[in-house]
């Protein structure tokens, strides 16, 4: 199996505010990891240290045993470690086929897709998220649910070892997050490692064996949901001293 | 003649074909042989050395316009500082002509490689700046160039406020001066337009829809940047050393005057950017437009009147004309074909 992804001590401070405070953990390769805590405790930002998008202030990050502390975004992507964002992003203006074909193009992409051809490539990736009858549509007029799908789809293109969502299931209705799940899950019983971001611990309870808690910036907490879920302090986290865990 | 025409379109390959008789399609080919045909429309001397040296003005402004539009519309980069390309390409072009006595096709094309080297110098500095940063920064380069060139301590050895004067002319028949130039327009749009259609073109897309995503995809938007100026400066600069053989002279405030960096964005912005073709519907309106307003005796309005349709482009036609045009005529020929 072996370590896919390791974090040491990595902190990070905007003059004066730590959102990250000394965070360690393991991710091992084909795990399937859920990071939790309220609002602002810091997830996004740990997926964008991980990601290259910010610099710690101190630590280190390893993926695969390769330092990629301070790396650029690009150069981690083509490594094979891959990040969705929480606010959706895409490109608005482009078909939803060329959307992927952007990610099929990249270096790490173009090694497989070029075998098959990027435009074919591509197709298969939208259709493996349930797009490829939208192909030809920009995604500015999709539904939120849609655009979730085709940033998976995007993430894919890259071919990816490690996938970080962050909050996949944010502003989606009920079947939309099941029909989500059931993306994610095929994903991971594919072999990719997943590691998603969520606030609400309903979703992730469900979904993965293994969650780590974060609250204020500090790890508090690494275990089964349902473990985590009864620990005193992840409670307190959420709810306040002194209340019940609904 | 028709069918013989006709003969030669089934022997063009698949995709031609089916552009060819596309409504698009068909439209560029007859307005290129208008083109093509346009010099021998008439051969009275105000024609041929006032008119039709319009028209070759407005090609290479064409190339120009589309050269900015490559890397506004479909890379993103916003410059301001476009003049730059015209005014190396023309310098080198000029000098390679009349001190080396290089041949003009050669020194065409150096005049461009050089804008291209220039622009990596510009561009890459310009990487890291956005949206009305880069225009700044742009702008301000051309003008630290302007100034050097017209008053800094090099001031001397650059030819100074006179320039180069008196270079050879692309040809003394403005008919093949004309057709020379509109060679060079047709494969230059030919050229941006296959790029921007390409996957490559896809990529510089991504980069100006959303570059943190492109990133995130796994772009390396450094890299894609620069090739990006490195392009608009070779097409820029083809028409920078046209323009200085057009003109038979450089000079600082001819070749890298803002106003030069001003049409590219207006002439861009009014076919509709991100079309590229649309560039030459803008150079040509414009210089027409300059045309008839010196005839007519407006020569010092030309400025402020080609400010004020900007401002109106902005506000009332954000996509340009071109798109606009060809919907309502793709709609009159259904109608006019009874569809």
């Amino acid at each position: 199996m072996g370590i896919i992804l390791e974090v040491k001590n990595l902190t990070k401070k905007f003059s004066g505010l730590t959102a990250v405070n000394d965070m360690s953990f393991e991710i091992n390769r084909g795990e399937f990891v859920g990071l939790i805590g309220p609002n602002g405790a810091g997830k996004t930002t740990i997926f964008n240290l991980i990601s290259g998008f910010e610099k710690p202030s101190s630590g280190t990050i390893r993926f695969n045993g390769q330092d990629i502390t301070a790396m650029k975004p690009f150069k981690i992507v083509n490594l094979g470690l891959v990040r969705t964002f929480q606010l959706v992003r895409s490109f608005k203006y482009m078909t939803i086929l060329d959307n992927i074909n952007v990610s099929s193009l990249s270096r790490r992409g173009k090694k497989i897709a070029k075998e098959y051809g990027i435009d074919e490539y591509s197709s298969a990736i939208l259709a493996s998220v349930g797009l490829v009858d939208k192909a030809r549509i920009p995604p500015v007029i999709l539904p939120h649910g849609d655009l979730r799908k085709l940033q998976i789809g995007k993430a894919l293109g890259t071919n990816p070892e490690l996938l970080l969502l962050d909050e996949p299931f944010s502003g989606l209705s009920h079947e939309e997050s099941i029909s989500i799940t059931n993306l994610i899950n095929s994903l991971h019983s594919d072999g990719v490692t997943v590691f998603v971001t969520g606030h609400v611990l309903r979703e992730l309870m469900h979904l993965v064996p293994r969650v780590i808690a974060m609250h204020q910036g500090k790890f508090i907490a690494d275990g089964p949901p349902l473990e985590v879920a009864n620990n005193k302090i992840v409670l307190e986290a959420y709810l306040g001293k002194g209340e019940g865990f609904a | 003649m028709f069918k013989r025409a006709y003969e030669k379109i089934l022997q063009l390959p698949g995709y031609l074909k089916i552009w060819v008789k596309s409504f698009t399609g068909a439209l560029t080919v007859v307005c290129v042989i208008g083109l093509i045909l346009l010099p021998f429309s008439s051969n009275t001397p105000t024609f041929q050395n006032v008119m039709l040296r319009t028209f070759t003005h407005a090609l290479i402004f064409s190339i120009f316009a589309a050269s900015w539009d490559f890397l506004a519309g479909i890379a993103g980069q916003v410059s301001f500082g476009h003049t730059i390309f015209l005014g190396v390409a023309g310098y080198v072009c000029a000098m390679l002509v009349k001190f080396l006595q290089f041949p003009m096709w050669i020194s065409i094309f150096i005049g461009a490689f050089a804008a291209v080297l220039f622009g990596l110098i510009i561009g890459i500095p310009c990487l890291r700046l956005k949206g009305p940063y880069l225009a700044l920064g742009t702008l301000a380069f051309s003008l630290i160039i302007l100034l050097i060139l017209i008053m800094g301590s090099l001031a001397d050895y650059l030819f100074g406020g006179a320039g180069i004067p008196a270079l050879p002319r692309l040809s003394n028949d403005p008919k093949e001066e004309y057709l020379y130039v509109l060679v060079f327009m047709v494969i230059s749009f030919i050229l941006l337009i296959r790029i921007s259609k390409s996957k490559f073109g896809t990529i510089l897309k991504s980069i100006r829809d959303d570059d943190t995503g492109s990133q995130a995809s796994g772009i390396n938007i450094t890299r894609y940047k620069i090739y990006a100026y490195m392009i608009s400066g070779f097409f820029a600069g083809i028409a920078g050393s046209l323009y200085a053989l057009f003109i038979t002279a450089v000079n600082p405030s001819g070749n890298f005057g803002l106003i030069n960096s001003f049409f590219a964005i207006i002439m861009a912005s009014l076919g509709g950017i991100a079309t590229i073709s649309g560039s030459a519907l803008g150079a040509f309106f414009f210089i027409f437009i300059e045309y008839v307003l010196i005839q007519l005796g407006f020569g010092n309005w030309v400025y402020l009147i080609f400010a004020i349709l900007l401002i109106f482009v902005v506000r009332f036609a954000e996509r340009g004309l071109l798109k606009p045009i060809l919907e309502r005529l793709k709609d009159l020929f259904d109608i006019v074909l009874g569809r």
